[in-house]
Order: C-alpha cells, then sequence, then structure tokens
C-alpha cells in the first residue's frame, strides 16, 4: 500500500511540466545528530492551492516548515520557494512568505496587537505611516479592530492566532506557512483562521497547512502529503488519500427483540467469524463496537445479527475516513 | 533605496516596540533611578575615609575620592549595563519565542542585535546624565565645563569597545544558553583591573603594567583627564588613538563570533530552542 502510494506521487511529480513559483522541495534530508527528521521529502504546491502536511508527532513536520522559512538549513536536498533558492536566498526569500507558526510565544505580549503588528511590519520594510495603515487593515479583516489597543498578554489563543494569520498576510506574500495553527483552537476558532488562510489562497498564495487535525483537510485542502518518520507516506489528493480508508470498526446502536440487554454471546454466535462483538461501552449503554474481519462486509454482519433477532438502531464508522487512512499508512512500516 | 539604509530606517521600530515593553513595567524604571541615587550614597560615605592627598591629580587638580570614583562609576555602569543587555537581548528575544519570528522577516540578523538594543543606548546616557546630576548636587562633584564634550567624544570611540563585548556574550548566550555567570565573573574581573573604583597603581607592578593598557581604562583615565581636569582635544586625541583601534577589534570580534553562533544555530536546528 505505501509503495504504491509513493509511486502515485511519484507519477505525480513527473507529471509535473513547469516548475511552480509556490513551493518546490526535492529530495530534502535533515539530519539533527542521529536522528533523521527528514528523508528525502519531496514535496509541490503550486500557487492558490493549499496542501496539506499530515503526519503524527514526531513525522517531521515543523522541520519541514523551518527549512521551507529558511530558518535551518537541510543537510541535503533543493527547495525553491516562491521561485528562490531559500537556503542561498533567505532574506528575499522572507519578503514573499507569510508564517503563522505553532506556537504561541510569537508576539511581544506586553504592547498591544496593533503595535505588534506594525513593528512586524517595519521589519518587512514599510514605513511607519504605511505599517500602521496595513496593521489597522488586517486587524479589521481578521476580527481584532476592536482589541487592536488591548495587549496580546490579554488576547484568548483564538485571537492570538488570528493576529498571528494577520502578521503572516503584512506583505501579501506569495507562499504561506501554517504549522499547526489550529491545534489548541475550539471549532469556531478552526473556523475563521481556515477561512482567512482560505482567502490568501484564493488571492494567488501558495498554502502549506501542517496539521494533525485530520478533518479539517476534508473540503479545504486540495492535496495531501503524508509524513511518518520523516519520510512521505502518502502524496496526493484527499479523495486518493482516502483510498487508503478501509474502515473495519463500527459503532453500532443495539437493541434486543425482547427487553433487557442483549445476549452477546448469543450475538457473537450469530456474527461467526466475520466479526467480532465488544461489550457496550458503558454499563446499560446500547452501543457496541464490532470489528469486521478481513474479508467479512458490513452488510452481512448486519444481516447476521437481525436474524438472531438483534436490531441494528444505528451504526458509523469508529473513526472517520481520513483518520482510517492516515492510521492504515502510518501504521505499516516499509520493508 | 539601498539596502543598508532599509535596515537602518528599521531601529527606530525597535526602539519605540522597547520603550513600550519598558513603560509597561513603571516601577522598574522607578527603581533603577533609587538603585544608582543609592550608590551614589554608598560611595559618597566610602569616600570620607579616603585621604584626598593620596587621590592621583588631573590638571593639577586635586579630586576627591567621591570623584575618582564617579566617574569609573559612571563607566562601569556604562560597560555592565551595555554588555549585559546586549548579551541577553537576543536571550530575552529567544526566551519570549520572538526570535524565530524576527529571524522569518527580511531582516540582517546585525539589524536584530542593533536594534534589540537601539534603545538602551538612548537611555543609558540618560540614566548617566542623571547619575552625574544627583552627585553634582547632592555632593558638590566639580565637573570642568571644558571636559564635558571631549569626555563624550572618548565615550563615543569608547562604545564599540563595550558593543563588541556584548555581542561576543550573545554569541556565547545563543550557544551555550547560560552565560550570566559568566558575564558577571567576566563585568567583576573588567570593573578590578581597569581602574573604575581604584587607582591602577595600588595593584603589583605587573597587573598594573598590563592593566594600563586595557582599553577600558584608558577610557576612564581619559574622561578623568576631560572631566576632573579639564584637559583638551590634543590629550583625548592620543588616547582616541589607541582607543579606537581596540575598539573596533572588539567590535569585529563580536561581529564574527556572532554571526558563527547564529549560523551554528541555523545548522543544528535549534534557533528557537533555549
Amino acid at each position: 500500500m505505501i509503495e504504491e502510494a509513493v509511486r502515485e506521487s511519484r507519477s505525480a511529480r513527473a507529471l509535473r511540466l513547469v516548475p511552480t513559483t509556490g513551493i518546490d522541495a526535492e529530495s530534502l534530508v535533515r539530519r539533527f545528530r542521529r536522528t533523521l527528521a527528514l528523508d528525502g521529502v519531496s514535496l509541490t504546491v503550486a500557487p492558490g492551492e493549499i496542501h496539506a502536511l499530515l503526519g503524527p508527532n514526531g513525522a517531521g513536520k515543523t522541520t519541514l516548515v523551518r527549512i521551507l522559512s529558511g530558518v535551518i538549513a537541510p543537510t541535503s536536498g533543493t527547495v525553491s520557494v516562491a521561485g528562490l533558492d531559500a537556503v542561498s536566498n533567505p532574506r528575499e526569500l522572507r519578503t514573499m512568505l507569510g508564517i503563522v507558526p505553532s506556537g504561541d510565544r510569537s508576539f511581544y505580549l506586553r504592547i498591544s496587537g496593533f503595535e505588534n503588528l506594525v513593528f512586524f511590519a517595519r521589519m518587512h520594510g514599510l514605513r511607519r505611516k504605511a505599517a500602521g495603515q496595513r496593521a489597522s487593515e488586517l486587524l479589521e479583516h481578521v476580527g481584532l479592530a476592536e482589541a487592536s489597543g488591548k495587549r496580546v498578554g490579554e488576547y484568548s489563543h483564538g485571537m492570538q492566532k488570528r493576529l498571528s494569520v494577520a502578521r503572516a498576510l503584512l506583505t501579501d506574500p506569495r507562499v504561506m506557512l501554517v504549522d499547526e495553527a489550529t491545534h489548541d483552537l475550539d471549532p469556531e476558532g478552526s473556523r475563521r483562521v481556515q477561512a482567512l488562510v482560505g482567502d490568501a489562497a484564493e488571492r494567488g498564495a501558495a498554502v502549506l497547512w501542517a496539521t494533525q487535525r485530520l478533518e479539517e483537510i476534508r473540503g479545504f485542502a486540495r492535496s495531501v502529503t503524508l509524513l511518518d518518520r520523516g519520510r512521505v507516506r502518502f502524496q496526493g489528493s484527499v479523495p486518493r488519500l482516502l483510498e487508503h480508508a478501509v474502515p473495519r470498526r463500527y459503532v453500532v446502536r443495539l437493541r434486543n427483540g425482547r427487553p433487557g440487554e442483549i445476549e452477546l454471546q448469543e450475538a457473537q454466535r450469530a456474527l461467526g467469524r466475520a466479526a467480532r462483538i465488544t461489550p457496550p461501552l458503558e454499563e446499560g449503554s446500547e452501543h457496541h463496537v464490532i470489528a469486521l474481519s478481513e474479508d467479512a462486509v458490513l452488510g452481512d454482519a448486519v444481516a447476521a445479527l437481525a436474524r438472531a433477532n438483534v436490531q441494528v438502531l444505528a451504526c458509523r464508522q469508529e473513526r472517520s475516513e481520513i483518520e482510517e487512512a492516515f492510521l492504515a499508512l502510518t501504521q505499516e512500516r516499509p520493508s | 533605496m539601498s539596502a543598508v539604509v532599509s535596515e537602518v530606517l528599521k531601529i527606530p521600530a525597535f526602539v519605540r516596540r522597547d520603550f513600550l515593553v519598558a513603560w509597561s513595567y513603571r516601577m522598574a524604571f522607578v527603581t533603577d533611578l533609587l538603585g544608582l541615587a543609592g550608590q551614589a550614597l554608598l560611595f559618597y560615605f566610602v569616600g570620607q575615609l579616603v585621604d584626598p592627598s593620596k587621590m592621583p591629580t588631573y590638571g593639577g587638580n586635586e579630586v576627591s575620592y567621591l570623584e575618582f570614583a564617579a566617574v569609573g562609576m559612571l563607566l562601569g555602569a556604562f560597560i555592565q549595563f551595555g554588555m549585559q543587555n546586549i548579551a541577553s537581548a537576543v536571550r530575552n528575544e529567544q526566551l519570549q519565542g520572538t526570535l524565530e519570528s524576527l529571524l522569518v522577516t527580511p531582516t540582517a540578523p546585525h539589524t536584530i542585535q542593533l536594534g534589540s538594543v537601539a534603545f538602551l543606548f538612548l537611555y543609558i546616557p540618560i540614566r548617566l546624565v542623571l547619575l552625574l546630576g544627583v552627585i553634582a548636587v547632592a555632593f558638590g562633584l566639580e565637573v570642568q565645563g571644558s571636559g564635558v564634550v571631549p569626555a563624550l567624544v572618548l565615550l563615543l570611540g569608547f562604545m564599540p569597545f563595550v558593543w563588541g563585548l556584548g555581542v561576543a556574550s550573545a554569541a556565547a548566550i545563543v550557544t551555550f544558553r547560560r552565560g550570566a555567570g559568566l558575564l558577571a565573573m567576566g563585568t567583576l574581573v573588567v570593573a578590578f583591573v581597569s581602574g573604575l573604583y581604584f587607582p591602577i597603581e595600588l595593584l603589583p607592578d605587573w597587573l598594573a603594567t598590563v592593566a594600563e593598557q586595557n582599553p577600558i581604562a584608558l577610557a576612564v583615565e581619559g574622561m578623568r583627564e576631560s572631566l576632573l581636569g579639564g584637559s583638551g582635544w590634543a590629550e583625548v586625541g592620543s588616547t582616541l588613538v589607541l582607543l579606537v583601534p581596540m575598539s573596533l577589534l572588539a567590535l569585529a570580534f563580536g561581529v564574527v563570533a556572532f554571526r558563527a553562533a547564529l549560523a551554528r544555530e541555523r545548522r543544528l536546528g535549534t534557533v528557537g530552542l533555549y
């Protein structure tokens, strides 16, 4: 499965006819003493595209983002961002780059959101007046106009993240690197950050969106790179990623045809080798997990339960398809 | 606009940022000034024990211990405050988590280094003038008016030296993370062999000979000659001829060390770690 995924990603690269002005990384290797953080990672993000970078903790996502932003150098490999070599032109590169870092501590907490933005705008070369105007526009754009005079230390996580997006947009970047921007946000906060980044992509920015929140990439990212232990396990579109999902575990709500709890042994006997049924998730609950065996299908299991007079009131996958694909790809190890 | 000009234009942004941050801790301003006043008072009482005839003369003028020590104290405060703050400026960015945010802007590392202490270099002279004013008014310090400008010029020639040491310390701190103890030790040694608080002649002969060539000793003696002895430009000029090359050398060393430290951090991927 992994070989197939990597083959797919190779053929996708082979189809690339023109160099992009977004992100173009080729065979990146990064070593930290004895640890191999990235092992031959290649990646392309076109202008206007949102590319999700998935991977469990320690997969190498942040290392990749730091290399792309020129903060650290790769051990080997080439990387071009917005048409510039990230290793030899890091300063020129940063004029075209907007970064939303993963941590919260990237602002001066004792001064206001407005003053922070003005300061970073000036670091991008804007004069005082222009920096002030741009800061005001962006604070308005990210919905922080009313809190612009408040110290950043008094901002909530969500507000700090939006301020971070505003900072990344200071110079209308051609490339945006977003590292775990929503990991500690509530759904509404995540949605707002996604919308802001989505707007930037619509205006032509190439966006690399590193995340562990798998569900947020559906309908948002056009393509995905799945990293695990520094290696690319999958590269392609979200629908192609979902093809790797083979759900085998379902949460089912069961009820007996007669009063009382279902007879587990009876249900298991009916299912036979097709599936294994677990006790209720909580005492008195009607929710059970059934795990299908390799060659069984869900319909057969449901029919078997019905024959044993067990009613299936509801059924859903225990994990989302994206989660299933993620686990399928990251739990297998290449030989 | 040239790259250098565009980098220089960023410095006021750092000054504004640091002023706003410092102003948000108003109490620290007050305690700093109170500390200076306390220091002056301490030297006044110690000075009561010292026989003025044992003090060196400047421009033929006898000086009290307080006058002698006041100039040393001014320069000592300048060195200590400057070195510690230059060294810790980048470290503070590292601890706040803002260093990486700065490094991903198109700003040169030297601008970050310079900008991070620009506010201090404006604040420190104000602080020194205040201290001098307090001592002059409270304890009758006699400053030769004609020596003030030459002394400031000397201070200007000495600044790159403090800057260089500070930047070299910053490089050590970026590399080793913990450097406060080393820095305090360095400041103590510097104070001891520079004649800031007592005449160098009191040191053993061999140490006194070495100490006389120390740029800090050159600067403090030159300032005493100007401020207490009213010596003219010729005297200051001959001190500057010795001092400026040493200052520039120290600055070059600091810049190279800092550049190497940052390059090493990038290579190891540990820029933002603390």
